[in-house]
């Protein structure tokens, strides 16, 4: 797969911002939202984002296998689709590069985390906090703090509907938005103008 | 701004030899001399909470052991917790609550939504529903108080400990009563014959009451040492930990009661209380600085920074050093104050002046102290205060400066001057002045690195830098014909860097 080519699938009911670069196969299920100057990277395979999830301002999904990682060295033919659950928040300027995400994350604002994480659900990567190496969260799991302390919540974390819907009825307003496909009919909606 | 002025590269030396950055300095206008934190008493003007800002009278802090009753910190991370409100709903509540059943169906119509709070942590999301603390209706008070194993012990105790005191203090004043002379040179004739007055007022029959008894102290059952302590249990070893479930030796201290080793037992804690303070001169014993007593200002009323009233010496940049050449180093120098400086730069003292210097100062410290202790106007509460004892700067010079051979003035600050047209002055600067803009200054001077000094070897130089400054606030008004201008020293030294040949 060639790196420039763009094969981006806007669900229905999805909002995408048009400043947002989006590079590679990406598929966005219905009900999320990515704003403006969010990146999302495709390299190594197709990305497929859950439904309701927020991508904020300078969050960077990427999907890229290192050389050295262990699922290239063993096949690097092999395409690899990078899966990412529902009700996950990229918040603004996080670095995420796992290869495996599961629903109702949070990733925090400056957070980064590297292709060796793999991540369950409900977990929390507090703001600023690195994590590197070869590791996987368990559901529920909070990361906090400079020195990337770990505790477990009770349960998961709230729900973020009210802010999806808010951001759903106030971005079209300002932004303009690429357009979703129909997958049925292959038409496209029409886009909706800025007022 | 703090961040290249806290690099120790400038500093300024201080009476007791302490160097320290220009920020972290004061200025004692009564005595004209900087001032580090070390040479100034530090009182305790207010307690008050940092999140609610409630000023806090002293003895209540004490009382409340210096903490505040509605905030609370996280036991997890020990950041500040916020209230976060949850609705929930619940059936409306009805008179008749014992009432037949069919009323039950008609009640539950009647929802009502109702506001419950719980603890919330934003840095760690910690809850206080992860440990089981039921929701509350308010905001503030209520929350349960965690109930400690040993509280009750620690309460005798202190209680007995007290008593003791008590006890300790009456018997020496006793001993005390019995103990003095007699003032009156005569005997007295009651002494003689055991008649006390409270024994002729007994016999009287003016005082029927038993001597007052003693307060005894209580009876306590004193700890028993054991050697024995309880076995580790069979699976210590084979187990595998769970690290998230384990408090941290952080969050044990954060808890000094009970020391939880479970997160489990991690409970809110109530936040400490700050203080605002005020540093005093040891010398003088005026305020340095005094902060507002409004927990939410944040103004001083008195604010002697040095800052303020010394001129600031910036290090610009610097030739590369070598070995045995003189090398330029530009600095900056910046008059803070609203009258023009006359500024000289002039040698270190040497080893022996500076020995001389303290001796000196020494000298009038014991007389000063000496006067202060014999007049009794000082009130007693007010103990002169202990003068940090002058000593050698630590600190080896490793370049010489060469001096200019002039003393230059440096313009006042004049915070409108930025917004005027660039005015050069038609003052006739000396070569070594090389910029000058409003109240700033750049000199180049030269440095010659010391004989024996190898690669990678710190250049430390210094000066001591004399400058006018104009009191503008003085308590002694005779002087002020006098025009005010006091001629001061600082000691500067400068690191400009490495040898790097």
């Amino acid at each position: 797969m060639s790196k420039n080519e763009n094969k981006v699938k806007i669900m229905p009911r999805a909002v995408v911002c048009e400043d947002s670069n989006i590079r590679g196969d990406v598929t966005i299920s219905s009900g999320s939202v990515v704003h403006t100057s969010a990146q999302i990277i495709a390299e190594s395979g197709p990305i497929i984002i859950g439904e309701n999830c927020i991508i904020e301002e300078y969050a960077k999904i990427i999907h890229r296998i290192p050389t050295n990682h262990k699922l290239y060295q063993e096949n690097p033919e092999k395409p690899h689709v990078l899966v990412i659950g529902s009700n996950n928040i990229f918040e603004v300027g996080c670095t995420v590069e796992a290869l495996k995400i599961g629903e109702k994350n949070i990733f925090e604002s400056k957070s980064y985390v590297s292709p060796d994480v793999t991540i369950s659900s409900g977990c929390v990567i507090g703001a600023g906090c690195q994590l590197f190496g070869e590791q996987h969260l368990t559901e529920n799991t909070v990361i906090y703090g400079k020195t990337c302390q770990q505790r477990e919540a009770l349960d998961k974390q709230g729900s973020h509907m009210l802010q999806l819907d808010f951001l759903r009825k106030i971005l079209p307003n300002y932004h303009h938005l690429r357009k979703p496909v129909d997958i049925k009919s292959k038409t496209t909606f029409a886009t909706s103008t800025p007022k | 701004m703090d961040f290249f002025l806290s690099k120790k590269i400038v500093e300024y030396a201080c009476l007791c030899g302490v160097l320290s950055p220009l920020t972290k300095l004061y200025f004692c206008r009564h005595c004209l001399n900087l001032r580090c934190a070390f040479c100034c008493h530090h009182e305790v003007d207010s307690h008050f909470c940092s999140n609610c800002l409630e000023n806090i009278p002293s003895s209540e802090a004490k009382l409340r052991k210096n903490k505040c009753n509605t905030c609370f910190d996280c036991p997890s991370c020990q950041a500040t917790l916020s209230a976060r409100a949850t609705s929930i709903q619940v059936p409306m509540s009805t008179k008749g609550e014992g009432g037949d059943e069919t009323d039950e169906g008609s009640a539950s119509n009647k929802m009502v939504t109702k506001k419950m709070y719980y603890l919330a942590c934003l840095a760690c999301r910690w809850t206080s529903r992860d440990v089981g603390i039921s929701d509350q209706t308010s905001q503030t008070c209520s929350w349960p108080e965690q109930e400690y194993f040993h509280s009750t012990r620690f309460q005798l105790l202190s209680e007995h400990f007290q008593a003791v005191v008590l006890c300790d203090k009456e018997e020496k004043q006793d001993y005390l009563r019995r103990k003095t002379v007699k003032t009156s040179k005569f005997p007295s004739m009651t002494d003689r014959t055991g008649l006390t007055v409270a024994s002729i007022r007994r016999q009287i029959g003016f005082d029927k009451s038993a001597p007052k008894a003693k307060p005894k102290p209580t009876n306590i059952t004193p700890s028993i040492a054991t050697s024995e302590v309880e076995d580790l249990p069979d699976e210590i070893f084979t187990k595998p930990v769970n690290l998230k479930n384990i408090t941290t030796i952080k969050q044990r201290l954060a808890q000094p009661a009970n020391q939880p080793e479970t997160v489990k037992h991690l409970y809110p804690q109530h936040k400490n209380l700050s203080i605002k303070r005020s540093l005093r001169c040891r010398h003088c014993e005026h305020n340095v600085i005094k902060p507002e007593y409004n927990p939410s200002s944040i103004k001083y009323r008195i604010q002697l920074f040095a800052s303020n009233h010394v001129p600031e010496v910036r290090f610009v940049k610097a030739d590369p050093f070598k070995i045995g050449e003189s090398a330029s180093i530009i600095l900056k120098i910046i008059n803070p104050t609203i009258n023009d400086m006359t500024i000289t730069i002039m040698d270190l003292p040497t080893e022996d002046e500076e020995k001389m210097a303290i001796e000196e100062m020494r000298k009038t410290f014991d007389k000063s102290v000496s006067i202060a202790t014999k007049s009794s106007l000082t009130p007693s509460i007010m103990r002169p205060s202990l003068i940090e004892d002058p000593r050698m700067v630590d600190c080896k010079i490793t370049g010489k400066i060469e001096l200019p051979d002039s003393s230059f003035v440096v313009n006042q600050r004049d915070d409108s001057a930025e917004f005027d047209d660039d005015i050069q002055g038609d003052r006739q600067d000396p070569r070594f002045i090389i910029w000058r803009k409003a109240n700033k200054v750049e000199i180049k001077l030269n440095v010659i690195p010391c004989d024996g000094l190898k690669k990678d070897d710190d250049i430390i130089t210094g000066f001591t830098m004399q400058f006018t400054y104009s009191n503008v606030h003085t308590s002694t008004p005779e002087k002020e014909s006098q025009g005010l201008r006091h001629a001061l020293n600082v000691r500067v030294y400068i690191n400009p860097g490495k040898i790097s040949e």
